[in-house]
């Protein structure tokens, strides 16, 4: 694991601006080089996976992403992390600027300092491996802003970390997509922090699209304060080992957060979310739905938690997992939990493991529809949920597409 | 049985015909002949074999034929699978037609249709080309074209949903349609619309099999012949008197015709 040794022997060069916080994330990984395969959040994950993740020479440098589309619309802000473009745009209505590196600092730090490095060993990665010029930070503030599309890329053969910043001022309203491209036999590790201030919504979409032995490690915080609305939609597919660690922190309560997620295995892959949503004040709100579909030898592991303090009277939340499994070799393992303290609240999680509605594919047979055109319909009536959630719009990415002409 | 076109050959011929599922024997050697042009209907008691032949006519895979034989207009469907029975031109229109959220009506029907004419060489249609001959059908049942964008009978009421079966009975243009208690659940402008639809899709050289509890349907679509199934069989054969007779009679009448061996 080239990676690991790179972390043992200390042979990381530290960015100019995080370097006192580098030495903290290399000591904590210096003791733990490895997640613990007993923690919960761990213990699903395919240890060869995991190792072939970390066994590519970290790279620094920039290379330019193939993206299937281009960015014609003056509607849409493209930024691609890495490639040393700055932004700084004003206009009547809104703001887009660079933070500086020790804002940058303040907003990460106390997710870095956490004491528990089995949690947070994903950000600890990243935060350790990213240099100065991979990290994209930026304030964001005002109203009807373009759609903000953010890519993050990797090389084959080559590891590769990406840090996202975004400072989301009070009642500012944002649409963004993120777009973490795979290429063949890689590893992207990604951490994004936001921060939403007070009456402000972002709608987030996180599409991760891989290809031949692409690995993912996607660690995404999110910090919400008071009558704050965080939409998220997320979608993962052809990723031989992909994470997506969503944590969300309603810092006051009195704030709502709604998640569609998908995650789509097929051959030997293993493609995870794990989400843990802590309500630390009273009146939040989640409803989250996370979906998989596991086909051929492919392992979706989906682990859910929900936190409710006895600060956070009236939480209202809702947790659910429901999964299509194609083939009797594939595995789906889910879970959503509840760690309620609370005793004035609302709260449910639920899963389901199914195939197929046997009576949806006969009635479109009935009509002439074969097998495989029925199967299809299905399906993209399962995935019409998630990809309708996503801001991003199918002239721009038709993922639709992609995932329909997939086998 | 008496064919009005006695000079065409049978468009759908049951011939003793058994069929399990679960290992229970539900139909017990089903005799029909229907020519074409001709209108059929089947009454009977709940449970008495009716959907259950209606679905094996159509293919459904939890169904199994024991005995005896289907042909479409001579030949055997039973090596046939659901999709190549309706493309050959037989329509199951369902007592309770299925939701499917997410997928679009209008594409379904386009995929249908296209795979019906696909079957009988006729050239597919384009988007455009489509919605044109759709909306033209969607006159024949009164709906309106925001119908299409929805996703398959979603959100539907009973009545939307059976119109919606019969628009696509009106797109595929079958050889043989089985309408398996298509006015179940309407009320009187509703049967009305969609009586109307099935007559005005009813052409001589197709059949129809509609299967019903009720006279009000048959007040609306005159049927040639009248069945009564019972224990898996048809033990009795009429013309349309026999449905004004069990409706005045009930079913403890047609008993007495069951072959008690």
């Amino acid at each position: 694991m080239q990676i690991i040794e790179e972390i043992s022997k200390n042979r990381i060069n530290k960015s100019a601006s995080g370097s006192m916080l580098q030495k903290i994330c290399l000591d904590k990984l210096q003791i733990n080089p490895l997640p613990n395969h007993k923690s919960e959040i761990w213990r699903m994950a395919n240890k060869s996976k995991l190792a072939r993740f970390l066994d590519y020479k970290l790279n620094h440098d920039f290379y330019k992403p193939n993206i299937p589309y281009e960015n014609e619309s003056q509607n849409v802000i493209r930024l691609i992390i890495g490639d040393n473009k700055k932004i700084n745009i004003k206009e009547q209505e809104w703001e887009i600027k660079e933070l500086d590196d020790q804002k940058i600092l303040n907003l990460i730090q106390h997710k870095l300092l956490e004491s528990d490095t089995t949690q947070n060993w994903s950000a600890l990665l990243n935060h350790l491996l990213t240099n100065e010029k991979n990290i994209c930070g930026l304030n964001i503030s005002g109203r009807n802003l373009p759609h903000l599309e953010i890519i993050t890329n990797s090389k084959n053969n080559l590891f590769n970390s990406r840090t996202l910043i975004l400072n989301i001022e009070k009642n500012t309203e944002v649409e963004i997509s993120q777009i973490n491209l795979g290429d063949d036999n890689c590893s992207l590790s990604n951490s994004s922090y936001l921060y939403l201030g007070e009456d402000s919504q972002v709608n987030h979409g996180i599409v991760s699209y891989g290809k031949y032995k692409s690995h993912l490690i996607n660690s995404l915080n999110v910090f919400q304060n008071k009558n704050s609305v965080y939409n998220l939609g997320s979608l993962q597919f052809k990723f031989d080992f992909a994470r997506l660690e969503i944590n969300i922190n309603q810092i006051e309560g009195n704030a709502k957060t709604n998640i569609k997620g998908m995650q789509i295995t097929q051959d030997n892959e293993q493609i995870s979310t794990y989400a843990k949503i802590a309500f630390n004040g009273p009146n939040g709100f989640l409803d989250q739905l996370n979906k998989s579909l596991a086909r051929d030898r492919s392992h979706s592991v989906f682990e859910g938690l929900i936190v409710v303090p006895r600060i956070a009277q009236k939480t209202d939340a809702s947790q659910l997992s429901r999964n299509l499994l194609l083939s009797n070799y594939a595995k789906i393992d889910t879970k959503p939990q509840l760690e309620i303290i609370a005793d004035d609240v609302k709260c449910m999680h639920g899963a389901t493991i199914s195939q197929l509605n046997e009576n949806e594919l006969f009635y479109m047979r009935s009509r002439g529809l074969t097998l495989e055109q029925a199967s299809k319909l299905q399906l993209r009536s399962y995935y019409q949920e998630i990809i309708s959630f996503l801001p991003i719009s199918k002239e721009r990415w038709d993922l639709l597409a992609l995932l329909l002409n997939n086998k | 049985m008496k064919s009005k076109k006695e000079t065409k050959k049978p468009l759908l011929e049951i011939h003793d015909l058994f069929a399990s599922t679960e290992n229970l024997t539900i139909l017990k050697g089903v005799n029909i002949t229907i020519n074409p042009g001709e209108i059929h209907a089947i009454m009977g008691r709940n449970g008495c074999g009716k959907s259950t032949l209606s679905k094996i006519i159509a293919g459904h895979p939890s169904y199994e034929i024991t005995g005896g034989n289907i042909k479409l207009s001579g030949t055997d469907i039973e090596p046939l699978e659901p999709e190549e029975r309706a493309q050959s031109g037989i329509f199951l229109g369902f007592q309770y037609p299925i939701e499917i959220p997410g997928v679009s009506n209008l594409e379904f029907l386009r995929v249908a249709t296209n795979a019906r004419r696909k079957f009988l060489k006729k050239e597919e249609l384009d988007t455009f080309e489509f919605e044109d001959l759709v909306k033209e059908k969607l006159e024949i049942v009164k709906m309106e074209p925001t119908f299409l964008n929805r996703s398959i009978n979603q959100g539907f009421s009973g009545g939307e949903k059976k119109r919606n079966e019969i628009l696509q009975m009106a797109l595929l243009e079958p050889e043989i349609a089985i309408l398996d208690e298509t006015d179940s659940g309407l009320d009187i402008d509703a049967l009305r619309i969609v009586a109307s639809g099935i007559k005005k899709i009813a052409n001589e050289n197709s059949g129809i099999i509609l299967i019903t509890h009720y006279q009000r349907l048959l007040d609306e679509i005159k049927p040639d012949f009248v069945h009564v199934m019972a224990n898996g069989k048809i033990i009795k054969t009429g013309n349309s008197e026999l449905a004004l007779e069990l409706e005045k009679n009930g079913y403890e009448w047609t008993d007495k015709f069951i072959d008690k061996t």
